[in-house]
């Protein structure tokens, strides 16, 4: 049990830390794209802005999405044993999307995540739960070629 | 004792009445109740006020508070979450034409913007406005139900400006000049574009400043010939301004807000080129209405569910007293009848009209 929360906590985090990351880069796209430049000094301050501000709003959500998404995808790696790792990245990358449909359709802005206003910032928004779910797949039920492999030296 | 006990109770009182922004007392009269989430007002000459409510009806209020519907024809109203029915302006010389203007949200869940429309209110109860047309109408019209601004005042030219919002996920487009997208527009009264308006973009040349996030408060200022507006940041950085042809107000490249996940809208609070505010709200209250009372700016607040009152020296603004807050109402507009009485609306399915007295 302490092994699957531990996985839990660590893919929520991994996938915290990229997204919020990777939100930063689009709003900062947005700005240049203005005319506006933004220097590196200001481009990492607003990084770690939006880790520790953005970063614990975006866990929040993870959260209640992965622990729904990683439920049916432990279910549906029950039945087809052989594809397990892939059950927990598609389910968190299309649980990831769910959840940004439902908060955008529930809460008064019409986008609640700038970065999910364009295509592409949806989907590698909603891959950041992709990644979660490889995360806790990869910690949580290693494959034995992977407990194998030797630390970095 | 006693004594000395007195003189400290009324140098506590004197000390924190002199402290800026201290709720001071105020006498209110409800006029009228049950206004479902009025607003914008305007008092007839002939006594008596013309209320908006956002659903879509126009609304006259006796002197005595008695209501009566007024007719009003707007087939492309679009009435939901924040579009609907907007602002009530009287022209300047309404007293002989009659005429008013009227901001909504006009459209479909799919593409809507906000819209203007002058008519003429007929002489006497029961009132109807007829021989309504289109004036303005912003463009693109885009999808969504945020940020229409709407809010509106007439210059000493007689040119009327109308503020208008992003919607929301537009929020760049207020920095483009060929839309109308967080821009405060200047029109003539029969919509034609004056020549002398700083920007000529063929798809836009209405537009007079621009960076705007979503302007809920705009007032021509006689006295000083200035223009005043609040508009709404996001997630603080409300910002108090004074508009000047051709300004740039930074939405979204510069602001004092964040985004509401916590994530920076932009590094920067301020950039060249574009106007600083005059006052910032952080956190956001959300100023909702603006009037100027004896020289001096109201501003109205939603979640603030307070009136403030700011003091003006060295071209800026001082604020100095806050009222209301003892109502615990999300206060939608303030407003200054001619005959210099200040009125706010409450926003809520149970909205009032209130007359306040101001110290």
């Amino acid at each position: 049990m302490l092994r699957v929360l531990l996985a839990f906590f660590i893919a929520v985090v991994g996938a915290a830390l990229v997204g919020s990351v990777m939100q930063t880069q689009f709003n900062l796209a947005e700005i240049t794209a203005l005319s506006v430049s933004v220097d590196m000094p200001t481009r990492m301050n607003t990084i770690v802005h939006d880790l520790l501000h953005f970063g614990p709003v975006f866990a929040a959500m993870l959260i209640p999405t992965l622990l729904i998404a990683f439920m049916i995808a432990w279910l549906v790696a029950k039945r087809f044993t052989r594809f397990e790792r892939w059950w927990f990245i598609v389910g968190g990358g299309l649980g990831l999307a769910t959840a940004f449909i439902i908060i955008d359709s529930l809460a008064p802005m019409p986008t609640l995540i700038a970065a999910n206003r364009t295509t592409l910032g949806f989907v590698l928004m909603s891959a950041t739960g992709a990644f979660a779910g490889w995360i806790f797949d990869r910690l949580w039920h290693p494959q034995a070629q992977e407990l194998n492999e030797e630390l970095p030296k | 004792m006693i004594r000395l006990w007195g003189y400290l109770a009324m140098a506590l009182v004197l000390v924190v009445g002199a402290l800026p922004g201290a709720a001071a007392t105020t006498k209110t009269t409800v006029i009228a109740t049950d206004l479902a989430f009025p607003w914008s007002m305007a008092a007839l000459p002939e006594g008596g006020f013309v209320v908006t409510l956002r659903g879509g009806q126009l609304i006259y209020v006796a002197p005595n508070g008695n209501q009566q519907p007024i007719e009003l024809s707007l087939p492309d109203l679009y009435a939901t979450a924040q579009a609907g029915l907007f602002e009530v302006l009287l022209a300047p010389d309404f007293s002989s034409t009659r005429e008013l203007v009227l901001s909504y949200a006009c459209g479909s869940e799919a593409a809507n913007n906000t819209c203007v429309v002058k008519g003429t209110l007929s002489a006497q109860a029961p009132y109807s406005v007829f021989n309504t047309h289109n004036i303005f109408t912003a463009l693109p019209k885009k999808a969504g139900a945020a940020h229409f601004g709407a809010r509106m005042t007439w210059l000493a030219d007689n040119t009327l400006l109308v503020a208008l919002g992003d919607g929301f996920v537009h929020r760049e487009q207020a920095q483009q000049l060929d839309n109308h997208l967080g821009k405060i527009v200047r029109i003539h009264r029969d919509g034609s574009t004056p020549n002398d308006n700083p920007y000529k973009h063929s798809q836009a040349s209405q537009i007079f400043s621009y960076g705007h996030r979503n302007v809920q408060g705009l007032i021509y200022d006689e006295q000083r010939d200035a223009i005043w507006q609040h508009e709404h940041g996001p997630k603080g950085g409300d910002e108090l301004n004074k508009i000047v042809a051709g300004g740039n107000y930074g939405w979204p490249i510069a602001t004092y807000g964040i985004d509401y996940t916590g994530a920076k809208v932009s590094p920067f609070n301020q950039l060249p080129g574009v106007k600083a505010p005059l006052y910032t709200w952080t956190p956001s209250l959300a100023p909702a209405g603006l009037a100027l009372y004896n020289g001096d700016l109201l501003v109205s607040h939603l979640v603030g569910r307070r009136l403030q009152r700011f003091q003006y020296s060295n071209d800026s603004w001082t604020l100095t007293d806050e009222y209301l807050s003892e109502l615990g109402q999300r206060i939608r507009a303030v407003y200054t009848s001619p005959d210099n009485e200040v009125y706010v609306l409450t926003d809520s399915a149970e909205g009032q009209l209130i007359k306040v007295e101001l110290p």
